[in-house]
């Protein structure tokens, strides 16, 4: 599909910008010295969640573009955005599935500042056969530019995206109370920015849902939920407990989408940009929605071994760091009393030791 | 995953829940804020089987009274192991008792042995002695030093029954085998809104069933907190219910609520409209004085909250419906619900996770259900906390009834109404004056829903009746139907709404009947009423007495510092009356003589155990007795003419 017309007017572009300050300001606020001393505290979730955030997220978004035969700019929009580190979305969301807050904003810290240099080695990476098609359809449009990631511009607007972060942070240690606030107020700003985009796009460029190529909507819904997947299934496979599962997992699909848009208008231009800039509306549309229902689905699921995690660890906290928790026999499922590494409160560790009810 | 146990009588529940949670904590009692002791289930009924043989030993008799005059304390339910175990039924009350209901209670009941909970106790009952006929021993719970002679410690008594045990003393099983569904466990005195003590005779079968038929899902992992009088039958029963599946009770107390809402985590509470009323309070205050930011994001929050959950009630059936909607009309109505409720879901969906979310921490966040009984709570109370999304749940009942009559239940939750009967239990509501039964009634419209009138019940927790009262338990039970003597309806969507209690009704010169009650209630929306009590029997029209909220008074910017000097201070007394006549008014709902005509002042609050019941209920006849003078003055203009 061909974009005869510019998506995003100067007055949409200011609001985009204004709304990934606020955003970054709110990231900030929520963010505090000690979650990236955590990061260190807890290396091994960090550690899967790297390699399912950086690993698996670009993998997947390259191979959707391949087997959905995307056009280069929306291929390239979508390995962006696989690249992209995670946001503070995924902490709410965890929240709200029962799974460990601490994990997901040691995560969101971790990444992001990773970010800075594995976005643009993966993104160049990934990319390499559809910079080579784009230079062709240039050249055969009679221009002679070559077209090629641009990594300075990347990492310098990543950079620049940051500066608000750093002063959300500032703000959370001078004024904590005034930092909840922010944070709800920038998420609130988000919501009313993204669904502002959607309706100008579909007042504006009506027809553009229908022209809309149905690859397009698959590759942008399913890039999250392939993400859910794979975050899911190999923290489980390691091992690793249920609400660690279900942090790994969210975080790993849902990506700090105001950070796609601040790479994508700083960064690309023309004839592409538009494109690009597409499919991160689209994307960040249906991740809100798929997260919601992903996020209602794990609650649900999750309740059980989230409540047993609680009562254990409420008990530790107001019995006595030693306090074991016995519960009857066959009251606890298999995979919960067999799983090694079910949460990290000392009843919980004794299990590994032989607990008495087996 | 949800396990309730089911057992014939209270020993045996407590033997099963033993065998069955074992090493699981069954109570906890506060140490400091973090810092709690828990007792397992093992624990707790091996020492209450030491303390019954202790009992045994002292001459308590199967189907003999056992007194228990304590507040909530672990004790208290070792005491009560030990009561039940022996086959014994307890006499309990608070230590808030009356020298004058003490004496009644104690010859009343016919007590031998008696728990108290202290030394000062203790040396009150000692003082009564020579009023007291049968009474022997007296046992002290708390461990203290320097106890009277005559007087036993609870320490001595486990020990005595502890070596017999451990001899092989086997007399406690003997009882607990012969314990019937029909005996006592408990003989409750209540003293109520008016009147002596009555004693409440409540048997195994009667407490066993509430166990059974208490809707909700539960299991080992849920925490509930204690903060009721646990002397009181709703605390007891949940309680009990508790321990049939496995839960932990958390022993706090009213002064401790709010931080052990926050280190608890309850999941699970019996709590009193005053506990949320205070709440309510608390979390406006709060919004109050927050940053104007917040104060934005908390109004549109809870104004999306109000319209997802009405659309959302009016969806799934569980509307308050006091008019009677054809289904056609509902079925035409249900697109508007539904695409008003697919606008706001996206918005509430946000607001929900970043502002409500704050809200239902301060209640600890974990809460899943929690039932409120033992008074109406208020509707604005009420709508505020379900809409926030603190689902609680309104149940209704009495001592004579064990007490839950009915309860909404999570899924079926119409604020507005205390919820459908339990199971088992049946209802009817019957005209005071004629009665007629009015519902069920095939020959009145809506087959006598909507129809106000007593509410009577029949069901597996009703009393054996009023003790050595034959006459009085005659006039209240009639083929196994209590009396209530409260009134009633039942909506559309059959649940049960309550009315007020018929002995309080006012009714006025002109023969219009009012219930004060929702009057008192929606006066106390208002900041600077702290308490009030609406009076008018006989009279031309109603008055009220309020006790105004100073510190709140004092808010607007008024710097009298006691109530006596705002009392004069007319543009304060304007506020209150313009509150007064703004909150009780047609656009109210408020009917004509519903409103208001005099308007008095008290300046001293009303107390617990005075002019209020443990559960804050006002006892009218005592109000009017102790502030006759005030309520002359206040219909003065009345007789003048």
């Amino acid at each position: 599909m061909e974009f005869t017309t510019q998506l995003l007017y100067p007055i949409d572009q200011a609001l985009l910008a204004l709304m990934i300050f606020v955003i970054m300001l709110g990231m900030g606020a929520s963010l505090t010295i000690n979650d990236f001393k955590a990061v260190f505290r807890s290396p091994r979730g960090i550690f899967i969640g790297f390699v399912s955030q950086f690993g698996f997220m670009p993998f997947i978004a390259f191979a959707l573009g391949y087997i959905l035969k995307l056009e280069p700019a929306f291929a390239i929009s979508l390995i962006l955005i696989g690249c992209l580190p995670g946001g503070t979305t995924s902490n709410m969301f965890t929240y709200f599935s029962r799974g460990s807050v601490a994990l997901s904003i040691s995560m969101t810290t971790a990444s992001t500042v990773v970010a800075i240099f594995m976005m643009p080695i993966l993104l160049n990476l990934y990319s390499v056969g559809y910079t080579s098609q784009i230079t062709a359809q240039l050249q055969a449009a009679g221009s002679d530019a070559v077209f090629v990631i641009p990594t300075g511009n990347i990492i310098s607007s990543l950079i620049l995206v940051l500066v608000p972060v750093i002063i959300g942070m500032f703000i959370r240690k001078k004024w904590a109370d005034w930092a909840k606030t922010a944070e709800d107020t920038a998420g609130f700003m988000g919501m009313i920015v993204i669904l502002y985009l959607l309706f100008t796009a579909f007042a504006r460029h009506g027809k553009l849902f229908l022209q809309t190529p149905v690859e397009i909507y698959i590759g942008a819904i399913s890039i999250g939920l392939v993400g859910f997947f794979f975050g899911s299934i190999v923290s489980r496979l390691v091992g690793i407990a249920p609400i660690f599962q279900r942090a790994i997992s969210l975080e790993t699909g849902i990506q700090n989408g105001p950070l796609a848009f601040a790479v994508i208008l700083l960064s690309f231009s023309e004839p592409i940009q538009s494109q690009m800039v597409w499919l991160a509306i689209l994307y960040s549309t249906f991740i809100i929605i798929s997260s919601s229902i992903i996020t209602l689905i794990y609650r649900k699921v999750g309740a059980f071994d989230y409540d047993i995690y609680r009562n254990t660890l409420i008990h530790n906290r107001l019995f006595g760091e030693k306090y074991f928790t016995h519960y009857p026999k066959n009251f606890l499922p298999k995979r919960i009393a067999k799983d090694p590494s079910q949460g990290n409160a000392p009843s919980q560790i004794r299990d590994l030791q032989g607990n008495p009810n087996q | 995953m949800y396990y309730r146990i089911e057992a014939e009588n209270l020993a045996q529940l407590y033997k099963k829940a033993a065998l069955q949670f074992e090493e699981l904590p069954a109570f906890a009692v506060r140490k400091t804020a973090m810092e709690w002791d828990p007792i397992s289930y093992r624990e707790l009924y091996e020492q209450g089987l030491c303390l019954a043989t202790a009992l045994i030993e002292l001459g308590v008799d199967a189907r003999d009274h056992v007194g228990l005059f304590s507040d909530n304390r672990l004790e208290w339910i070792l005491a009560d192991y030990a009561v039940q175990c022996c086959g014994a039924a307890d006499v309990p009350r608070g230590r808030d008792v009356s020298n004058a209901e003490l004496i009644y209670i104690i010859n009343h009941s016919g007590l031998t042995v008696t728990f108290v909970e202290n030394i000062e106790m203790a040396k009150r009952v000692l003082a009564l002695k020579c009023q007291l006929h049968n009474l022997k021993e007296i046992i002290v719970l708390k461990d203290e030093e320097n106890i009277p002679e005559d007087v036993r410690r609870f320490k001595d008594v486990y020990h005595i029954g502890k070596e017999l045990r451990e001899k092989g003393d086997r007399r406690v099983e003997e009882r607990m085998n012969g314990i019937k569904p029909d005996d006592l466990f408990t003989l409750i005195y209540t003293s109520g809104t008016t009147g002596t003590p009555k004693g409440v005779m409540l048997t195994h079968s009667n407490i066993m069933s509430q166990t059974r038929n208490l809707p909700g899902k539960h299991n080992c992992n849920d925490r509930s907190l204690s903060v009721l009088p646990i002397w009181h039958i709703f605390e007891r029963v949940i309680e009990m219910y508790t321990l049939s599946f496995g839960g932990c009770t958390f022993y706090s107390s009213v002064q401790n609520l709010a931080e052990d809402m926050r280190n608890v985590e309850p999941t699970f509470m019996a709590s009193a409209p005053r506990i949320w009323e205070k709440l309510y309070e608390r979390i406006l205050k709060n919004v109050k004085h927050s940053h104007w930011m917040r104060q934005i994001l908390f109004h549109t929050a809870y104004f999306l909250a109000k319209h997802y959950k009405s659309s959302e009630y009016f969806l799934t059936n569980t509307n308050l419906q006091v008019k009677y909607l054809p289904s056609w009309k509902r079925i035409l109505l249900m697109p508007w619900y539904f695409i008003k409720w697919l606008i706001v879901i996206p918005w509430y969906g946000f607001f929900n996770a970043a502002v409500l979310e704050r809200i239902r921490m301060g209640a600890g966040g974990g809460l899943k259900i929690t039932i409120s009984g033992g008074g109406a709570l208020p509707y604005h109370v009420d709508k505020f906390f379900n809409n926030v999304g603190i689902p609680v749940l309104e149940g209704y009942g009495m001592t004579e009834t064990t007490p839950v009559i009915s309860v909404r239940e999570k899924l079926n939750l119409i604020v507005g109404t205390v919820g459908p009967p339990i199971k088992e239990t049946e209802i009817k509501i019957v005209d005071l004056e004629t009665s007629q039964i009015l519902y069920p009634n095939s020959n009145l419209p809506y087959n006598g829903k909507m129809q106000r009138g007593e509410i009577w019940v029949k069901g597996p927790q009703v009393m054996k009746g009023y003790y050595k009262e034959p006459e009085l338990t005659d006039m209240t039970m009639k083929d196994g139907w209590l009396r209530t003597g409260d009134l009633g309806v039942i909506t559309h969507n059959n649940n049960l709404k309550i009315l007020g209690r018929s002995k309080s009704t006012i009714v006025l010169k002109s023969g219009e009947n009012v219930e004060p009650e929702p009057i008192e209630m929606s006066l106390l929306q208002s900041p600077y009423i702290e308490n009030c009590v609406v009076l008018g029997q006989d009279k031309k029209f109603l008055g009220v007495l309020i006790i105004p909220s100073l510190p709140d008074i004092r808010l607007l910017g008024f710097k009298e510092l006691t109530v006596k000097e705002i009392l004069n201070n007319d543009i304060a007394m304007k506020i209150i009356r313009n509150d007064v006549k703004r909150i009780i008014s047609s656009a109210n709902g408020f009917k004509k003589h519903e409103q208001i005509r005099y308007i008095g002042y008290l300046t001293e609050s009303f107390k617990v155990g005075e002019e209020l019941t443990n559960l804050f209920k006002l006892k009218r006849h005592i109000i009017e007795k102790k502030y006759s003078t005030q309520i002359d003055e206040l219909f003065k203009e009345e007789l003048k003419k």
